[in-house]
């Protein structure tokens, strides 16, 4: 964001967080295009190898939206789904309280997701298709592993505590207004969602000391 | 480390005057028998004692920022909402009161924390507001919950661990009614500027 951006910009960013007044950074971000053939009489360089690497599909501040897509869609497709086992019985009896949390964090992370991708796709950038983090083989274990309710609140507690890390932790990254009003309105959020998780599981209250710790980086994105 | 800027220091130092009001009130609150004392629920007690201890590193380093930044610390409470809280304070008589004044002010707080991350120059103060926001609403989600158990009248409800068959469905979703964290509360940062 400028410096000096009157406070009202905030409230147009979360209204419309694809606005164009702060993607310009974003889009700044943009993979750069492939470099010309060679100068004529220039030295040939060494002969390609055959092995080749596939590039980062964002990178810069691209690579920080991108992040907030994956792991928001992650969280909210790991709940939904644990809200859908519950409603199947999967975990036995779990209490109309459990359900009603895991349903409705989950829209939300998925509204979050949404709200990412706009900002991407804006931006001149794909969408996030999926979620793909290097957490997520072992979280999806996690949640295959369920047994009962009090695991379920366990998972949520710990993914929600993730999502709000790596948000708040990329906000002196961010530069595109769109991006820092999404990334400040959205962190608060996920830490209200793992602070009902912590009540229902008979947790204290309190906040982590350090509010970025477990805080995923772009380098956690497989994309 | 990038240095705040001066046209941080209102920003900063009105978010400090939220800080101190929201801390002198939960000490007030605290010695109350039902809001800190024996007769307070213990999710209650547990809540106040831990945004105290929150508050406490939010106002250090907001006045690290603001010192930083070139300005003077702001020490007094919030102009705006203190007399609010003088009335109020008077009129608290049980648990559901001392949540109901917490969530006021810390709604408040939050709001403004949220708006200050995006209003903010020093990238290194975002991110510490952000950490504080966060922790605000933490706070926030909470007092919705506890509100919401304490105005059904079954004070039962309110323990840790609560007895999660016995909590009506909302109880689960209470704590977080906005897809997006609002900030039309937020308090103009000239509000307790100095």
């Amino acid at each position: 964001m400028s410096p000096g951006l009157p406070r009202r910009a905030f409230l147009r960013g979360l209204g419309g967080v694809a606005g164009a007044a702060g993607l310009t950074a974003l889009a700044a971000c943009s993979d750069a295009a492939p470099a010309g053939p060679p100068a004529p009489g220039a030295t040939p360089g060494p002969t390609p190898s055959t092995t080749t690497t596939t590039a980062p599909t964002y990178s810069g501040e691209a690579a920080l939206v991108a992040l907030g897509a994956a792991v928001s869609g992650l969280a909210g497709d790991l709940l939904g789904q644990a809200a859908g086992g519950a409603g199947q019985g999967r975990y036995g009896v779990v209490p109309g309280a459990v359900s009603a949390f895991l349903s409705g964090a989950a829209a939300q992370h998925v509204a979050h997701a949404e709200a990412w991708n706009r900002v991407l796709v804006a931006a001149g950038r794909p969408a996030v298709d999926g979620t793909p983090l290097t957490v997520e083989p072992a979280l999806r274990a996690r949640l295959g592993a369920a047994l009962a309710p009090v695991d379920l609140l366990g998972l949520a507690a710990d993914v929600t505590s993730t999502v709000a890390a790596t948000v708040t932790a990329m906000t002196d990254q961010l530069t595109g207004a769109s991006a820092v009003s999404l990334a400040a309105g959205i962190g608060p959020v996920a830490a209200m969602h793992g602070a009902t998780a912590g009540f229902l599981l008979g947790r204290p209250p309190t906040a982590p000391a350090d509010p970025t710790a477990g805080a995923l980086g772009p380098d956690a994105l497989t994309v | 480390m990038t240095a705040p800027a001066p046209a941080d220091v209102p920003i900063l130092q009105t978010a400090s005057s939220l800080v101190v009001l929201t801390t002198t009130t939960y000490r007030s609150l605290q010695a109350l028998p039902f809001g800190g004392g024996a007769n307070a629920p213990g999710p209650v007690r547990d809540l106040i004692a831990a945004a105290l201890e929150e508050l406490g590193r939010a106002r250090t380093d907001l006045a690290d920022a603001t010192r930083a930044a070139g300005g003077r610390v702001q020490n007094g409470s919030n102009p705006r909402y203190a007399p609010v809280v003088a009335q109020a304070l008077p009129t608290v008589r049980g648990p559901g009161d001392v949540v109901g004044l917490a969530l006021t002010l810390e709604d408040v707080l939050a709001q403004t924390l949220v708006r200050d991350v995006v209003d903010l120059t020093s990238p290194d103060v975002r991110r510490t507001v952000a950490g504080h926001a966060a922790a605000a609403a933490r706070r926030k989600a909470l007092l919705l919950t506890l509100g919401a158990l304490l105005s059904t009248g079954r004070s039962d409800l309110v323990a840790a661990p609560p007895d999660l068959g016995a909590l009506p469905p909302s109880a689960g979703t209470v704590g977080f009614p906005d897809v997006l964290f609002p900030t039309e509360k937020a308090s103009p940062s000239a509000e307790g500027a100095l």
